[in-house]
């Protein structure tokens, strides 16, 4: 009996503790999980039960948007955008709640797992979403002239079973930058190849062993940026032509044996399985670290809090690449998506009214201007590129770029996965069993 | 005499009550009833809180834990041990809860033993004591986030404050990287993990010690007891309740603590530095792996139950004793 109320006091207060740890120390702890999703999925019709039903005529519409904050302007931007809608639009009630990156994915699974889909989703994945069949293909929800203005290269990005699902609504592109004086003032070249890096960094570190000459990022924030970076340079991919997953292939390892040896000869900084790309960008604006690999946001990045001379002199370039491999940038591209929620014909109307306001040319290219991005519509390019000299080169190198293969169901495990070897290969794992391993996992 | 007197007043009572047999009896059995029925209702707000905000998310912890979940959050039916089978046999895991364990037991044992020295230099009398103990909970009044981006940016070594301090003292010559290798980071997490613990160990032992009566010690002091044997056979004896309830709730805390191993490292470079709550919020929030995250959650409950269990069968069974 006491043994029985013994284990009855334990189990109440491990279990009064669990759910109080967590929020004792700030923190997602166990128990939060579950709490945000404890309303079970209890049917598979996504239909919206407690929204008020079809409306009779001369009631509003609504249309609820979830968007990802993409930086300090981005509140705003969308409660602008949703005031002047709400009053071109009388018939139509458009609400959008911005949610940071952090909390975005969290938000969304617990909305859809309680049957409580958001209208409109902008994010940067899809595919997980589609394969649960909670979306409507993007000719469904866009107008015929909106969709015509998208890059055709960026709407392949969000193919799934020849269908398009998503919808772009930006890009960013990367290059490498370099700091000219530090540069110049070791008398190093601009290097275009892996072999002229490997020199320039050597004569970086020989002039002063405090500025580091490479920066490079395998954190679990954006570790599989720089898997990319090296395996397209090296003429290696995710996945081969037929979409099949290619992740040991010879080029993969000999790019990422290259970037764990320029680590291994202290050439980068100390410690890329902690230090963040925005880390790197903080030692590149401070004049510490000579070269890195970074998006088009980065002038403005460095220019914040700092008058117009403080700001480092440097220069952007192509990504190096292997010998005889052409250079390749990496694009990332975030999507507009539209959940299927037994839409009435008028709700897809109000729908497709919004996509047709958002991508006004004027308004698009506001928004990509907002926070430094580049655009993903023709129309939009040209505007951004006319605005901006800078600007014009980057709508340039996006209309180019390789993308990170986002359509794959299989996605979010091989970015954990990439990111798990670069980690171990630091740690002094061999790279070819590393990725063989991963291969068998993913495609076995 | 009494008695008689006693039971005198009701006999005369009950004719009084004669007409209405029924109501005479009525009372003190409705009475019993709602006294066999009242402490349940005091308690039942707490047990209706309790079981909506911490059984049902628990249960659907389980139900996830034995259920396919897809990425995007939607339970698609039963799959047994499945999700168990899939964290127990991952190369991850066995880092994974061997960090967890050494953690803990760090943490808990290094601050219970510092958090008792200080508070018996608090205990005693000296000037300033009000101000020493306000300062000892400062560590514990701040949010652990931002407790663990202070470490981060004390011990970093491109701008960190522990570099530049030696580098003007002139003890150092050029920046130490102080997180070579990721057990040296591990060490550093134990550190501010014990940093944070220290005040709550000391505040529980303090209140032990000022419940301790002086006249012990002075009787001690008059059969010549030597300061060591004052500390082993009058302190020690009597803190020990508080000691063992801050220690078993120091294990549950720290066990489930998540933000100063995620501020630090998110359990990089490869798992290297995760306990079970950051690598769970990984494959959750990361991997969007629902069910196998949910898995974790319940092995963890599961160790957590155990050594609960057997603290309270412990201390149960010594009351008894008592």
């Amino acid at each position: 009996m006491k043994k029985a109320l013994a284990l009855l006091l334990a189990l109440v207060m491990v279990l009064a503790l669990a759910a109080c740890g967590g929020g004792n120390n700030n923190a997602p702890a166990q128990t939060d999980t579950p709490a945000k999703t404890d309303e079970p999925a209890k049917t598979d019709e996504p239909a919206k039960t407690d929204e008020p039903a079809p409306a009779p005529a001369g009631d509003k519409i609504d249309i609820s948007v979830i968007a990802a904050q993409y930086g300090q302007k981005t509140t705003q931007w969308w409660a602008d955008f949703q005031d002047e809608f709400n009053k071109t639009y009388e018939n139509i009630n458009l609400n959008v709640e911005v949610v940071s990156w952090n909390d975005i994915y969290t938000v969304v699974n617990t909305r859809i797992s309680g049957n409580q889909a958001p209208d409109i989703l902008n994010i940067d994945v899809f595919a997980d979403y589609q394969a649960d069949d909670l979306l409507l293909p993007a000719q469904d929800f866009v107008s015929e002239e909106t969709y015509a203005k998208f890059y055709p290269a960026f709407l392949d990005q969000s193919v799934v079973d020849g269908t398009v699902w998503a919808v772009p609504d930006l890009a960013s592109a990367r290059a490498l930058y370099y700091n000219v004086d530090i540069l110049e003032a070791a008398g190093v070249e601009v290097p275009t190849t892996w072999a002229e890096l490997k020199t320039a960094c050597e004569k970086l570190k020989a002039y002063d062993s405090s500025i580091y000459p490479w920066g490079i990022d395998m954190t679990t924030d954006e570790g599989q940026a720089a898997f990319a970076y090296y395996i397209w340079n090296n003429g290696g991919d995710f996945t081969d032509a037929d979409g099949n997953w290619t992740l040991n292939s010879p080029e993969n390892v000999e790019a990422i044996e290259y970037a764990i040896d320029l680590v291994n000869s202290g050439l980068t900084n100390t410690d890329p399985a902690n230090e963040t790309r925005y880390t790197l960008q903080d030692l590149f604006g401070a004049g510490q670290l000579a070269m890195m690999i970074g998006p088009n946001s980065i002038p403005t990045y460095i220019a914040v809090d700092k008058k117009p001379e403080e700001v480092i002199n440097y220069g952007t370039a192509s990504i190096p690449t292997n010998e005889g491999k052409p250079s390749v940038s990496a694009g990332v591209m975030d999507r507009f998506m539209c959940f299927d929620n037994g839409h009435s014909p008028e709700k897809l109307e109000a729908i497709k009214t919004f996509f047709d306001f958002f991508y006004e040319d004027q308004r698009y290219s506001d928004w990509v201007l907002m926070e430094d991005f580049l655009p993903a519509t023709k129309t939009g390019g040209e505007i951004a590129a006319a605005a901006d000299e800078r600007m014009a080169a980057w709508v340039e190198i996006v209309g180019s770029c390789k993308f990170y293969p986002t359509a794959q169901a299989k996605w979010a495990d091989v970015k954990q996965g990439v990111i798990n070897v670069e980690q171990q290969a630091l740690l002094g794992g061999n790279v070819q069993e590393l990725l063989d391993n991963l291969q068998a996992e993913i495609a076995g | 005499m009494n008695k008689t007197a006693a039971v005198a007043p009701g006999k005369q009572k009950a004719p009084v009550n004669k007409n209405a047999p029924v109501q005479k009896k009525a009372p003190p059995s409705r009475s019993r009833t709602l006294r066999k029925i009242e402490p349940y209702l005091w308690i039942a707000p707490s047990l209706i809180l309790m079981a909506v905000f911490i059984l049902v998310p628990i249960l659907s912890v389980f139900q996830m834990s034995m259920s396919d979940v897809s990425k995007a959050g939607k339970i698609k039916g039963f799959n047994g041990i499945d999700n168990f089978a899939k964290v127990i046999k991952s190369p991850a895991f066995g880092l994974v809860l061997k960090n967890t364990l050494v953690w803990t037991i760090a943490v808990v044992v290094l601050s219970t033993v510092l958090g008792f020295l200080l508070a018996l230099i608090l205990n005693n009398q000296f000037k300033g004591r009000k101000v020493a103990r306000a300062i000892v909970v400062f560590p514990w009044a701040t949010t652990l986030v931002i407790q663990a981006s202070a470490w981060n940016f004390i011990i970093n070594k491109d701008y960190g404050t522990l570099n530049t301090l030696l580098l003007k003292l002139g003890i150092i010559s050029a920046p130490v990287n102080w997180t070579p290798t990721p057990e040296a980071y591990f060490a550093w997490e134990i550190a501010c993990g014990i940093f944070v613990t220290i005040p709550f160990v000391t505040f529980c032992v303090l209140s032990g010690l000022q419940s301790i009566d002086t006249t012990y010690y002075e009787a001690a002091t008059v059969d010549g007891a030597n300061y060591w044997q004052k500390l082993f056979k009058i302190t020690l004896p009597l803190v020990k309740s508080s000691l063992t309830v801050s220690t078993v709730l120091n294990i549950i805390y720290v066990f489930n603590s998540f933000p100063i191993i995620w501020t630090m490292t998110k359990g990089d470079p490869a798992n290297h530095t995760d306990t079970l709550v950051t690598y769970l919020y990984k494959l959750a929030f990361y991997n969007g792996k629902q069910g196998e995250a949910a898995a974790v959650s319940v092995i963890g409950f599961i160790i957590l139950l155990i050594c609960a269990s057997a603290y309270m069968i412990y201390t149960l069974r010594k009351g008894d004793d008592q």
